[in-house]
C-alpha cells in the first residue's frame, strides 16, 4: 500500500497545474460548503432565539379584517376599524385580570413621510405608544433600551437606530416635517423634532435590532394629528411566560368573541413561518451554491481524471503488461483522485475552521435592517458537530466517489491500445 | 517441455472493411533457455508474435503453450497472474515510470508480489541494480539515465519477478549499436547465469546474429527458425 501511496503522490507532483486545480476545487467548495452550512445552522438557531426573546411572549388585539400576516406589525387598516376607547378600556381591564398578562397598552400603528436630510422624502413605519409605559414596562423588548421621549409629548419623535444611524434619514435634534395620518386616514404635515433615539451604541450586541421605525409618544401623537377620541388601531399584551401562550390566547379570544366579537387576537407567532421561510430561503440559496460548487468539482475530477489517464496511456500498458489487475489499475487512479480531493478538502475545512472562529471571536456587524430581526446583529457562527459529519460525508463521497468512473474506464482499456499508444 | 509451443498461430487485423493477416499459421518451438531472436522487416509479424505470447493479444487462431499450459484458455485474471509471475517484459521505448526512481521502477512488478518480504524485495532488486551496474544511478529518475541506463533499467525490472521468459520487442531499436550491443552483452549474461528464456526482436542484422537461434517472420509466415 505505501509503494501505491507514494506512486500516486509522484503521479500528482507530476501533473502539477491539474492537481493544483482539482485540489483547489477540492478546498473552495469544502471551504464554502463547511463555513455555509455552519452559518445556517447558526443562523436558524439565532433566528429561534431571536424570535422566542423578541414575539413569542406578544400578542396584539386588532379589528377582525385587518390582516396582519408577512406585515412585522405595520399593517394597513382603515379609520373604521380603529379601536374606540371604550374596547380600549374593556380589554385592558380584563388584561390586568391575567395573571399571565405582564402588561397592555393600545398603539397606532401606521406609514408616515419626513423630509428629511437635505429635503429627501423618506418612507417610514410609525408607531405611537405609550412612552412612559414603554421605557418602564417594556425594557424587555430587545430594540427598547433608553429612550428620551416623554410621555405627552406632542411633536417629538424617536427614529429606531436605523434609520438616524444606518439609512441617515434623519439627525437627531434637527426638526423635520413629517406627513403624518390624521383620524380619517387623511395626512396632514407637521413640525417634529428628532429628539433622540435608542441608544444604540450602549446595547449588547447581540440584542440590537428593530425594523426602521419612528416612535411618537400616543398621547402626543394623537393631539398632534388632531384626533377627537383616544382611538387607537391595536392593543398589544405581553406574556410573562411566552410557553403560556396556548393557554392565554384562547381565553382572549373566547372574551373577544363573547364582548367585543369585531376584534380578534393574534398571536406574534404567526411570525414563526414567516421566520421560518426565510430560513428556508437562505438554506435553499446556500445549498445550491453547494450543490453547484460539488457538481463542478465532481464533473472536473472526471474530466481531469480523464485527461490523466489518455495522458498515461503507455504507463496504464506497461503495469497491466507488468501484471497488474484491472482493479489495480482502478484503485490507482482512484486513490490519486481520492487523495487530492481530500487533501484540498481537509484544507477547505481547516480555513473555513479557522474563519468561523475568527467570525466567533469579534461576530459579524450586520446593519441590515430586516435581517437584523431575522438573525440579530454580531451573530458569531460556531461548529455543529451534525453539520461537521454531514460535510466530512459529503467529501468523503466525493473523494470516493468522483475519480471512480474514470478510473474504471482506465483499466478497462485494452492492453495493446494502451502500449501502442504514445 | 517447458519451453513455447505454438500451433498454428493466425492472427487477423481488420482495418475498415479489409483484413490484413499479420501471422499465417505460426508453428514453432522454443526451447526453455533460449536466446533466440524474431527477425523480420517491418510489418513482418515480430510483435504481434511476441503480444501473442505475451498474452497482451489474442490470436484468431492457433493456440501458445508455455510449460505444457495453453495460455489462451487462462481467464483474464489467471493470464494477469501469468503475466506478472511468468513473463517480463522489455520494450522499445523503455516504458519506465517517470516519476519513479531506478530503485522503484524495478520494484515496480514486486508490489503484486506480496509473498515476498519487503527485505527479500529489497535484495531482488539492488542484486538487479549492481547486474546492471546502475547501483551508482539508483535514486536516479529515467530523464537522468541515458538510453542505454534506461534500457537497463526495463531489463532489471523484467527480471525481478524471476519470470521463466523475457519478451523484448526491438530492445536495441532506440539504441546507438555500441549501446544496443551493451544491452544484448547483458542480456545474453542473464540468460547464460539464470537460464531465462530470452525472445527479442529485431530487424538489426548486427543484433540477430547475437542470437543463439533466429526465427526469420516475413509477411506474418515463419520462413527460417
Amino acid at each position: 500500500m505505501k509503494e501505491r501511496i507514494v506512486l500516486c503522490i509522484r503521479n500528482l507532483a507530476r501533473h502539477g497545474w491539474r492537481t493544483r486545480i482539482i485540489l483547489l476545487i477540492a478546498l473552495f467548495g469544502a471551504f464554502l460548503t463547511f463555513l455555509s452550512e455552519n452559518i445556517l445552522e447558526d443562523i436558524s438557531r439565532k433566528q429561534s432565539d431571536m424570535y422566542g426573546r423578541a414575539f413569542a411572549g406578544h400578542f396584539r388585539i386588532l379589528a377582525k379584517g385587518i390582516e396582519t400576516k408577512n406585515t412585522f406589525g405595520i399593517y394597513h387598516y382603515e379609520p373604521e376599524e380603529m379601536l374606540q376607547p371604550g374596547e380600549i378600556a374593556s380589554i385592558k381591564a380584563y388584561l390586568a385580570g391575567l395573571p399571565e398578562v405582564s402588561g397592555s397598552q393600545e398603539r397606532i400603528v401606521f406609514s408616515g413621510l419626513v423630509y428629511g436630510v437635505n429635503d429627501a422624502e423618506k418612507g417610514f413605519n410609525g408607531v405611537a405608544m405609550d412612552m412612559d409605559a414603554y421605557n418602564k414596562e417594556l425594557s424587555d423588548l430587545f430594540y427598547a433600551k433608553g429612550f428620551p421621549v416623554r410621555g405627552g409629548e406632542a411633536d417629538a419623535c424617536a427614529p429606531s437606530w436605523s434609520e438616524y444611524e444606518k439609512n441617515k434619514i434623519v439627525e437627531i435634534g434637527k426638526r423635520y416635517v413629517f406627513l403624518l395620518p390624521n383620524r380619517e386616514g387623511e395626512y396632514v404635515d407637521r413640525f417634529v423634532t428628532v429628539k433622540g433615539g435608542i441608544d444604540y451604541h450602549t446595547m449588547p450586541k447581540a440584542e440590537i435590532g428593530g425594523v426602521g421605525n419612528v416612535f411618537f409618544d400616543l398621547k402626543g401623537f394623537r393631539s398632534l394629528v388632531g384626533y377627537s377620541q383616544p382611538l387607537a388601531s391595536e392593543v398589544i399584551g405581553f406574556l410573562r411566560d411566552a410557553r403560556t401562550a396556548n393557554r392565554v390566547l384562547p381565553g382572549i379570544a373566547a372574551f373577544l368573541q363573547e364582548q367585543h366579537p369585531r376584534l380578534k387576537v393574534v398571536s406574534w407567532r404567526e411570525y414563526a413561518p414567516i421566520f421560518a421561510e426565510i430560513v428556508l430561503g437562505f438554506d435553499v440559496m446556500m445549498r445550491t451554491v453547494e450543490a453547484i460548487l460539488i457538481a463542478i468539482c465532481v464533473l472536473l475530477v472526471v474530466k481531469l481524471t480523464t485527461f490523466s489517464i489518455i495522458e498515461r496511456y503507455s504507463e496504464i500498458g506497461t503495469m497491466r503488461a507488468l501484471g497488474f489487475r484491472r482493479a489495480d489499475i482502478a484503485f490507482q487512479f482512484a486513490l490519486e483522485g481520492f487523495l487530492i480531493i481530500a487533501a484540498g478538502a481537509l484544507a477547505g475545512f481547516l480555513l473555513a475552521a479557522g474563519l468561523i472562529e475568527t467570525l466567533h471571536i469579534t461576530g459579524i456587524h450586520n446593519n441590515l435592517t430586516f435581517f437584523a430581526w431575522v438573525i440579530g446583529d454580531g451573530f458569531s457562527p460556531g461548529f455543529y458537530a451534525d453539520k461537521v459529519v454531514v460535510v466530512t460525508g459529503i467529501f468523503l463521497a466525493v473523494a470516493v466517489l468522483a475519480p471512480l468512473l474514470p478510473a474504471a474506464q482506465g483499466s478497462r482499456l485494452s492492453i495493446l491500445r494502451t502500449l501502442e499508444k504514445r | 517441455m517447458n519451453g513455447i509451443t505454438i500451433k498454428g498461430l493466425c492472427k487477423d487485423y481488420r482495418l475498415g472493411k479489409t483484413v490484413v493477416r499479420a501471422l499465417k499459421s505460426v508453428d514453432l518451438e522454443i526451447k526453455s533457455g533460449s536466446f533466440a531472436c524474431v527477425a523480420g522487416p517491418s510489418g513482418s509479424g515480430k510483435t504481434t508474435l511476441l503480444n501473442m505470447i505475451g498474452l497482451i493479444d489474442a490470436p484468431t487462431k492457433g493456440s501458445v503453450r508455455i510449460a505444457g499450459q495453453d495460455i489462451q484458455s487462462l481467464s483474464e485474471l489467471a493470464r494477469t497472474r501469468y503475466r506478472s509471475r511468468t513473463l517480463g517484459f522489455i520494450f522499445q521505448s523503455f516504458n519506465l515510470l517517470p516519476v519513479l526512481d531506478v530503485y522503484e521502477n524495478i520494484h515496480l512488478p514486486l508490489i503484486l508480489h506480496g509473498e515476498l518480504s519487503r527485505e527479500e524485495k529489497r535484495e531482488r532488486v539492488m542484486e538487479l541494480v549492481r547486474a546492471v551496474g546502475l547501483e551508482e544511478h539508483v535514486r536516479h529518475k529515467p530523464f537522468e539515465l541515458s538510453g542505454g541506463q534506461r534500457q537497463r533499467v526495463a531489463i532489471a525490472r523484467a527480471l525481478v519477478t524471476h519470470p521463466l521468459i523475457v519478451l523484448a520487442d526491438e530492445p536495441t531499436a532506440n539504441l546507438d549499436s555500441a549501446t544496443g550491443n551493451e544491452v544484448l552483452d547483458l542480456m545474453e549474461r542473464i540468460n547464460g547465469e539464470r537460464g531465462t528464456t530470452f525472445l527479442f526482436s529485431s530487424h538489426d542484422p548486427g543484433i540477430m546474429k547475437r542470437a543463439a537461434r533466429i526465427i526469420r517472420l516475413h509477411d506474418g509466415e515463419v520462413q527460417a527458425a
